[in-house]
């Protein structure tokens, strides 16, 4: 079924509070994708995130009759996702090896990219497997909090709103962090230049 | 030349394409199954049962009435005790230590009309004792509060012995 064609979340929730659990699968696969990008990007371990994102699913599923709707499902199960994440990250501290997806071959006609390495930019003869290793390093030498931000902001488009709401923070932070974390970002592919 | 902050976030959008394999959504959700089904055969019956309770709590739902009640009730207790019209504990019982004192009525009226006077010979055992007729007073227990001490007509002058008279 196409994510366009299932039902609403809500509706898949109740269904899923009164024991459809083929209404869960369908929250499945409308959110998993998103959750694992999620995951992946703050992790940087695909063996993790596959961990991760059937833990996520496993402790929604548990606490789902819990679910009162005060949020969406989209900001409640996200916020699972971060939570857990963070506890990970900080229980597993420097003990991480990167394991890299690999990038989607749409990657090399998407224009953005195109438009990118087409002006003087200092990525421009950078080889796209190099490139994306560097910026992976970058990312985990930032907290993992600014990891976060960064991650739902910049790769997966969040308004800042949406970001203060899963992280229960105000959103005045969201864009603080946010602010320091492209500093240091900045900071670390211009080191990355030089060589 | 430095990334400006616009590079930076077209650098950070291709972490977009960054995907896991065709199919592994479709795996990974036959995985979650698996797990669900091995973790309902290794609960116990008392973490199911446990489950179900909490959530049945979850469920349960306070009128909005029984809040004012409640409050209500709590009211009009406060009020009875406050008033004295009823006060729990008149039976005699100690709050600090927990005992009773009990005296019978002669031994009362001795302790009630000489309060002052030397009590170096009190006789502690009668505090421990329940009477037949009980007339009960507070106690202070065998401490160094009650060590004797000496007066002079009727006040007490020294905490310790005086020997000029």
């Amino acid at each position: 079924m196409d994510d366009q064609n299932l039902p609403d979340d809500e509706t898949l929730v109740r269904r899923t509070q009164n024991g459809d659990t083929r209404a869960f699968d369908l929250l499945w696969q409308k959110y998993s994708p998103r959750i694992y990008s999620l995951i992946y990007n703050m992790t940087a371990n695909h063996e993790d995130s596959n961990d991760l994102l059937l833990e996520v699913f496993a402790k929604a599923y548990r606490s789902i009759k819990g679910f009162r709707g005060k949020s969406s499902f989209y900001t409640w199960i996200h916020a699972i996702a971060v939570n857990m994440t963070i506890n990970f990250v900080k229980k597993r501290g420097r003990r991480f090896q990167l394991s890299l997806d690999d990038i989607d071959a749409n990657v090399q006609n998407d224009k953005e990219l195109i438009d990118l390495a087409a002006t003087n930019s200092p990525i421009r003869e950078v080889d796209l497997s190099e490139l994306q290793q560097r910026l992976n390093e970058a990312m985990m030498k930032l907290s993992v909090e600014h990891r976060a931000v960064v991650t739902m902001f910049d790769v997966q488009g969040m308004p800042h709103a949406e970001i203060a709401k899963i992280l229960g923070i105000p959103e005045a932070t969201v864009r603080s962090r946010l602010f320091y974390a492209h500093r240091q970002l900045q900071n670390y592919l211009e080191e990355f230049r030089k060589k | 030349m430095m990334l400006d902050e616009q590079q930076l976030q077209k650098l950070l959008r291709i972490k977009r394409f960054e995907q896991p394999p065709p199919g592994y959504f479709d795996r990974a959700l036959i995985e979650f199954h698996r797990r669900q089904r091995q973790e309902l055969l290794r609960r116990s019956v008392t973490s199911i049962w446990w489950e179900r309770l909490i959530s049945s709590l979850w469920n349960f739902r306070v009128p909005s009435y029984a809040y004012g009640a409640a409050f209500g009730v709590f009211v009009v207790a406060a009020t009875i005790i406050g008033s004295g019209v009823w006060a729990p504990y008149r039976d005699g019982r100690d709050f600090n230590t927990g005992r009773v004192a009990v005296l019978t009525a002669p031994s009362a009226q001795e302790n009630s009309g000489n309060r002052l006077a030397l009590n170096a010979n009190l006789d502690w055992s009668k505090f421990d004792h329940a009477a037949s007729s009980p007339k009960v007073v507070p106690v202070i227990g065998p401490s160094q509060t009650a060590l004797p001490r000496y007066v002079l007509d009727g006040r007490p002058v020294s905490f310790k012995a005086s020997f000029s008279f």
